[in-house]
């Protein structure tokens, strides 16, 4: 049988920050995403130009090269920031940025640019007319959002959200590049301590290929859900 | 050449990070990156047009491995790929008597390999759907004009998928490019590894990076430039001409 | 011993699909020079009938002799299969079939659609493919669109351009499946004249269509199905102007 020779509890806790951290960082993203959708469909100029430079600069650059500007620089900015601080106002207050966090908002950052094609493909989908039906009907913006449009667009974003997720759980594996104890750290380290790396990344590699065979099961549902009223296809 | 390096000089007067000693780790870093990329997605197009032909196969004992392949190197991490290549190579059966280890033992080896299986596996994917988004019409009339099974494979199942698979392709390299940053995980001097160590050494970590990661940018947009070129060039059998 | 000098005959050809019979016995001679017309209403099994006789359908029982030849079959557990698939793929090099769909290879300009066959399956030098080729677009009036793309061709020119595509086999018989349906009506003319120009030069075809006015001034025999049996058969000015089945009657009735 399988002998984690004691690391078994420490890769079940990576597991758990890996699962943590790929969900927070999708919210983040879907949030972000949602925005930049919006601000790319707007008609302000400044919206539109600041929105697409985000993307592109984003999509043309190495995630693990973000993520260490992000950790390593973010770091120093905070630092410079808390020392300003306390040079001018004497406020002694200083913000240790944690690896986890790091983590989630480089994630996210990184998603959110992807997202957000992804969703302004799919509002750009909507049936217009739908939405001329519900302002007919009195709805006011933020309802009119929730009800018809959010819903109605989730049926052309599910494919492209459902393979960002993919995209996104695996690089939270580089999280274990800039110090977070996911569980593809712990499996490197226990690697290198007893010399048989298969005993450790093997099960790890399965795990991935378990959180995704899952979550492809529940997206198959999702769609089905927001497919309702569209007939077969 | 040595009025470049003046000029060089001249132009680094006063920048402590960017001495000509550190663009020369960026160099060196650009043609390790380059090399990783080109040869692993060669090497991985070579593999992925018969992987991509089998896994279109009827037969299920040609196809379900080819599928379990391309499953499990799309389904995990490429960093765990590196790693079980990266440590795991030591483990093989003798195989440090063998004539490879020489070349082997040295980082860049191990990381062609996990890179070369996981792009040949993603082309493989892209590849069969080209090849199963062949009209059916076409692949009958070859038939009815006699072709046989590979001849019809070769002359118009495998050139029309080639050309659609063009734009999921040019994704497929970019996202090496990108991918092919972790190198540095494992010692490599690549683009990052540069970064990195330019990092460490004068804890600037906007400079090392933003700079490296500009010169990422530019080969992102090289190659989707070229990508472009490649569409309009064989994809205009697809497009109506305009004004008809 | 079969008649060489006889370019296509099926016997007896059976097809179901599931657990519906589609072709329920069906005989057809094609002498050379033959134009033999094939109409009926649609799931009558006509287009199945002639997707047989060069086996882009396999059926489940009757014989295929293409020029005194007969294809041989073998029964697998996939159902009947010809034994050999080279003796298939020369027949099918003797017969060329024009579509519904036009189906000419987007991947390469008019030219070289009409060059491919003859070159890498008859084996003929691509020069001499080229000229014929050439000669064959003059005759469709396609010349100035032999380096175009399908896409960029209306309906009736990709369907001449088939046309001149099948024409490059030098095919003993023509199969055309519903050549015309595809096209919008102002270009079914022109198809329609390439198509009498062959049948008057003497090609032997058989042919699926709805163009009555076609079946009427053209081919030597009409053959009307009706749910996979041939109900009636013969001469143009027999079946078509004085059918006897009240089925066949009834089927004209509207287009007259």
């Amino acid at each position: 049988m399988l002998d984690l020779q004691g690391y078994g509890p420490r890769l079940l806790e990576g597991a758990g920050v890996t699962l943590q951290l790929a969900v927070l960082s999708l919210a983040l993203a879907v949030l972000l995403g949602l925005l930049t959708a919006s601000a790319k469909m707007s008609r302000s100029w400044l919206l539109h130009r600041t929105a697409t430079l985000y993307t592109t600069v984003i999509r043309g650059v190495p995630d693990l090269v973000l993520m260490m500007l992000l950790f390593f620089g973010g770091q120093m900015g905070l630092n410079l920031f808390t020392d300003m601080l306390y040079d001018q106002f004497g406020v002694d207050w200083f913000f240790n940025l944690n690896a986890f966090v790091a983590g989630v908002i480089t994630i996210g950052f990184i998603f959110g640019a992807y997202m957000g094609e992804t969703f302004r493909g799919a509002f750009m989908a909507v049936d217009e007319g739908q939405i001329e039906a519900a302002k007919a009907y009195g709805m006011g913006s933020w309802l009119l959002f929730r009800r018809i449009r959010f819903p109605l667009m989730m049926r052309h974003a599910l494919p492209g959200l459902s393979n960002n997720w993919m995209v996104l759980l695996k690089t939270t594996a580089l999280v274990s590049v800039i110090g977070l104890t996911d569980m593809v750290r712990v499996a490197a380290e226990a690697s290198r301590a007893t010399h048989e790396p298969f005993t450790f990344l093997i099960p790890v590699a399965a795990i991935y290929l378990l959180i995704a065979s899952v979550s492809e099961w529940i997206f198959a549902r999702l769609q089905k859900r927001y497919d309702v009223g569209f007939g077969e296809h | 050449m040595d009025q470049l390096n003046q000029w060089l000089a001249g132009l680094l007067e006063g920048n402590v990070i960017f001495t000509p000693q550190t663009l020369g780790y960026y160099w060196t870093g650009l043609v390790t990156t380059s090399q990783l990329v080109f040869l692993s997605l060669i090497i991985g197009l070579v593999l992925a047009v018969p992987l991509a032909i089998g896994r279109s196969s009827r037969h299920r004992w040609v196809s379900l491995p080819i599928y379990v392949y391309t499953y499990v190197f799309r389904g995990t991490p490429l960093l765990i790929q590196l790693y079980i290549i990266y440590y795991g190579v030591v483990f093989v059966e003798g195989i440090q008597d063998s004539m490879f280890w020489p070349i082997l033992k040295e980082a860049f080896y191990p990381a062609l390999i996990a890179f070369t299986l996981n792009t040949a596996a993603y082309t493989t994917e892209i590849f069969r759907g080209a090849i199963k988004a062949t009209p059916r019409g076409e692949i009958e009339a070859a038939r009815a004009y006699g072709m046989s099974q590979s001849l019809t494979m070769r002359r118009i199942v495998l050139p029309s998928a080639f050309r659609r698979a063009l734009p999921a392709y040019g994704n497929e390299v970019i996202f090496m490019l990108h991918a092919s940053a972790i190198a540095s995980v494992v010692t490599l001097m690549d683009l990052t590894g540069a970064a990195r160590f330019v990092y460490a050494r004068f804890y600037a970590p906007f400079e090392a990076f933003i700079f490296v990661a500009a010169i990422y940018l530019c080969l992102t947009f090289a190659i989707l430039y070229l990508f472009r070129y490649l569409e309009k060039r064989l994809l205009a059998h697809l497009k109506p001409l305009g004004g008809n | 011993m079969a008649d060489t000098q006889i370019p296509l005959e099926v016997r007896n050809i059976k097809k179901r699909f599931g657990d519906t019979e589609v072709l329920k016995g069906l005989s057809l001679k094609a002498n050379k020079g033959d134009v033999i017309t094939l109409i009926g209403a649609s799931g009558s099994g006509k287009s199945t009938f002639l997707r047989c006789m060069n086996l882009l359908e396999q059926p489940d029982e009757g014989d295929l002799i293409v020029h005194g030849e007969e294809i041989r079959f073998k029964q697998t557990r996939h159902g009947r299969e010809p034994a050999d698939w080279k003796q298939v793929v020369s027949m099918r090099a003797k017969l060329s079939m024009v579509f519904q769909s036009f189906n000419l290879w987007a991947h390469m300009t008019l030219l070289e659609n009409i060059i491919e066959a003859p070159v890498h399956v008859l084996g003929k030098p691509k020069k001499e493919a080229v000229e014929q080729a050439r000669a064959l677009l003059e005759r469709v009036g396609l010349t100035a669109r032999a380096d175009a793309y399908p896409a960029q061709m209306s309906g009736g020119q990709q369907q001449r351009g088939a046309i001149a595509r099948a024409l490059a086999m030098d095919p003993e018989v023509m199969l055309f499946d519903e050549p015309t349906s595809a096209l919008d009506p102002e270009l079914v003319g022109d198809v329609l004249k390439v198509m009498r120009d062959l049948a008057e030069e003497g090609r032997t075809m058989v042919v699926v269509t709805h163009e009555m006015g076609f079946a009427r001034d053209v081919s030597s025999q009409v053959v009307y199905l009706h749910q996979g049996v041939i109900e009636e058969a013969g001469a143009p000015q027999d079946v078509l102007v004085h059918p006897s089945s009240p089925r066949l009657q009834q089927f004209l009735a509207p287009k007259y």
